[in-house]
């Protein structure tokens, strides 16, 4: 392809979206709003997914040694949990932490009266986890250790954390199918209204002599630029809505501020933006590419 | 953009980018080996040709037809006898059910459809509708037939003024085909079926739907474009254009050619 054919099939196709603006405008209205329902969708699941990561994050393994384990072992311990895929952070908590963190949480000032550290067989390691559901897999290989004396864990809370987890995959997953296939077929209908009115003008042009790219071109164009831009305009809404939104809940709702942490606009856009320009673009581009074709064999 | 050189338009004598066909250069001998007998100085040629729709009812049954080049043939008939099949195969829009159709040597049928464009490039054609590109002005809609074979913008820039004074229509290059009257709008497409010098010039009703003042506009147009070289094949149902012109005239009735005559004009039956 000559440049100046690329130049033109641009610049043609860019004067098509006006001289058909309202076959345009209906284009990039339905794309705008199936990326805009989209995108909300996504950013409630985002932050949906963000709570139960955080919750995840929090549920610890707790292992306790030996008594008289020398310091050695443990450390070795340590080191091999720490080598589990399983494992994201280990913290090795000593008998003296374990003794001050319990003084300071339940006892205060009257700990004088402690002489010793009543604790002293407690020093332990805190495992977290990267994936809630490898929590069974870990502890049985913990407890199979040599020098390990006891595994302290929350069965209750990994497995709701993890059907929780499960249960939004599934859900987020069948969602986005039907959003998108929904958003495909509107879409596609649209664009194949809007081009088999110009099926006279494809004619035409096929008449006169021209191949098919040079005909599609144009057309193919315009249905990248109608898809940029049905895409660009859900994303600049959903981007001052959910910025608006999420500063009216933390201030309107204090209480829930303590529990759930939104993920800031700019790690939602991160994802978002690329996806729906993706989409909106791949969809404009499938959409003209494949009305078109029905309508060049003249 | 620079806008289109209206101030240099040469007139029709005048030596320029765009030459009138007489001008150019033959095309080449072609000494490929034919299915059927064929001399140089036929154009088109149809062999035994039939064409049946899907339906079953045949448009031609058996058509042997040949075209010199540089001639000027009519091609008249009832609605119903053939005629508009005969234009779309030649076009490449159909394909024969049977025979052969060879235009300036080439088989048509053999043609793979990545080379119809290539192909339809040889031939000018019009239609009763004028089938100009509506939301395009009349610069456009001459530009784009030179565009699709990728002419330099500058030589498009000098080539479509040209042309458009040939078709007396200089001065309403910026004119919408809306804008237009009938004649007008045909004169437009006259010029997008010129502007790229055709071996072969397809009318299909060209008058159809103009007055008789501006049908023989077109047909002088038609004349003179056939006298620099290009060969001209006129559908029509026009009686008196055709009696009054005095050239070929190819009658077809239920798919085949009733009469063919040189200097025929309509037979009294049709």
């Amino acid at each position: 392809m000559r440049i100046s054919t690329f130049f033109y099939a641009f610049k043609q196709g860019f004067k098509s979206i006006f001289r058909n603006r309202w076959f345009s405008l209906a284009s990039i209205a339905t794309i705008g709003a199936c990326l805009f329902l989209l995108g909300l969708f996504y950013a409630v699941l985002a932050n949906f997914e963000h709570v139960v990561k955080t919750a995840e994050e929090g549920v610890s393994i707790t292992v306790f040694f030996d008594e008289d384990l020398e310091e050695s072992r443990i450390l070795e311990i340590g080191d091999m949990i720490s080598k589990r895929v399983e494992v994201s952070n280990v913290n090795y908590v000593s008998a003296e932490e374990a003794w001050e963190a319990f003084r300071e949480e339940y006892i205060g000032d009257s700990s004088v009266i402690f002489t010793d550290n009543p604790l002293e067989d407690s020093a332990n390691y805190e495992i977290y986890l990267k994936d809630i559901s490898m929590q069974s897999t870990l502890v049985t290989y913990l407890e199979s250790i040599q020098g390990v004396r006891e595994v302290n864990r929350s069965e209750v809370a990994a497995t709701a954390l993890s059907g929780i987890n499960m249960l939004i995959t599934y859900i987020s997953g069948g969602i986005i199918i039907i959003l998108l296939a929904v958003s495909i077929f509107l879409i596609s209908n649209t664009v194949t209204i809007g081009i088999s009115i110009r099926k006279e003008e494809i004619q035409i042009m096929k008449y006169i002599g021209a191949t098919d790219f040079f005909v599609r071109a144009p057309f193919v164009f315009e249905g990248i630029i109608i898809g940029f831009i049905g895409a660009v305009i859900p994303l600049g809404i959903i981007h001052v809505l959910y910025s608006e939104v999420i500063s009216y809940i933390v201030v309107r709702f204090d209480m829930l501020n303590q529990l759930l942490k939104f993920l800031p606009v700019q790690v939602i856009f991160d994802v978002l933006a690329p996806l729906c320009i993706a989409l909106g673009m791949g969809i404009g581009f499938l959409g003209s590419f494949s009305t078109v074709r029905k309508h060049l064999s003249v | 953009m620079q806008g289109p050189d209206y101030e240099n338009v040469p007139s029709m004598n005048e030596t320029s980018e765009w030459k009138p066909k007489a001008s150019q250069s033959k095309s080449k001998t072609r000494k490929k080996k034919h299915l059927i007998e064929f001399s140089e100085d036929d154009m088109i040629v149809l062999q035994d040709v039939h064409k049946s729709y899907e339906t079953g009812a045949p448009a031609l049954s058996g058509v042997n037809l040949r075209i010199k080049r540089g001639e000027f043939a009519f091609i008249v008939g009832d609605s119903g006898s053939g005629k508009s099949t005969l234009i779309k195969l030649l076009l490449r829009e159909l394909l024969p059910t049977l025979g052969e159709i060879y235009v300036d040597g080439i088989n048509v049928k053999k043609i793979r459809r990545k080379k119809v464009p290539k192909y339809r490039r040889k031939m000018g054609v019009v239609f009763q509708d004028f089938r100009l590109l509506k939301d395009r002005n009349v610069y456009e809609n001459v530009a784009f037939a030179q565009r699709i074979i990728q002419v330099p913008a500058k030589q498009i820039r000098k080539n479509v003024p040209q042309v458009l004074s040939t078709v007396g229509l200089a001065g309403k290059y910026k004119a919408k085909p809306r804008q237009l009257s009938g004649g007008e709008q045909q004169r437009v497409a006259l010029a997008r079926a010129l502007i790229n010098h055709p071996d072969i010039l397809l009318a299909d009703e060209p008058t159809g739907n103009l007055d008789p003042t501006n049908s023989w506009e077109i047909m002088k147009l038609l004349e003179e474009i056939n006298r620099e070289g290009t060969t001209v094949l006129v559908v029509t149902h026009n009686r008196e254009i055709v009696n009054a012109m005095q050239r070929r005239v190819i009658t077809m009735k239920q798919g085949i050619i009733s009469s063919d005559e040189e200097k025929g004009g309509y037979s009294n039956e049709d």
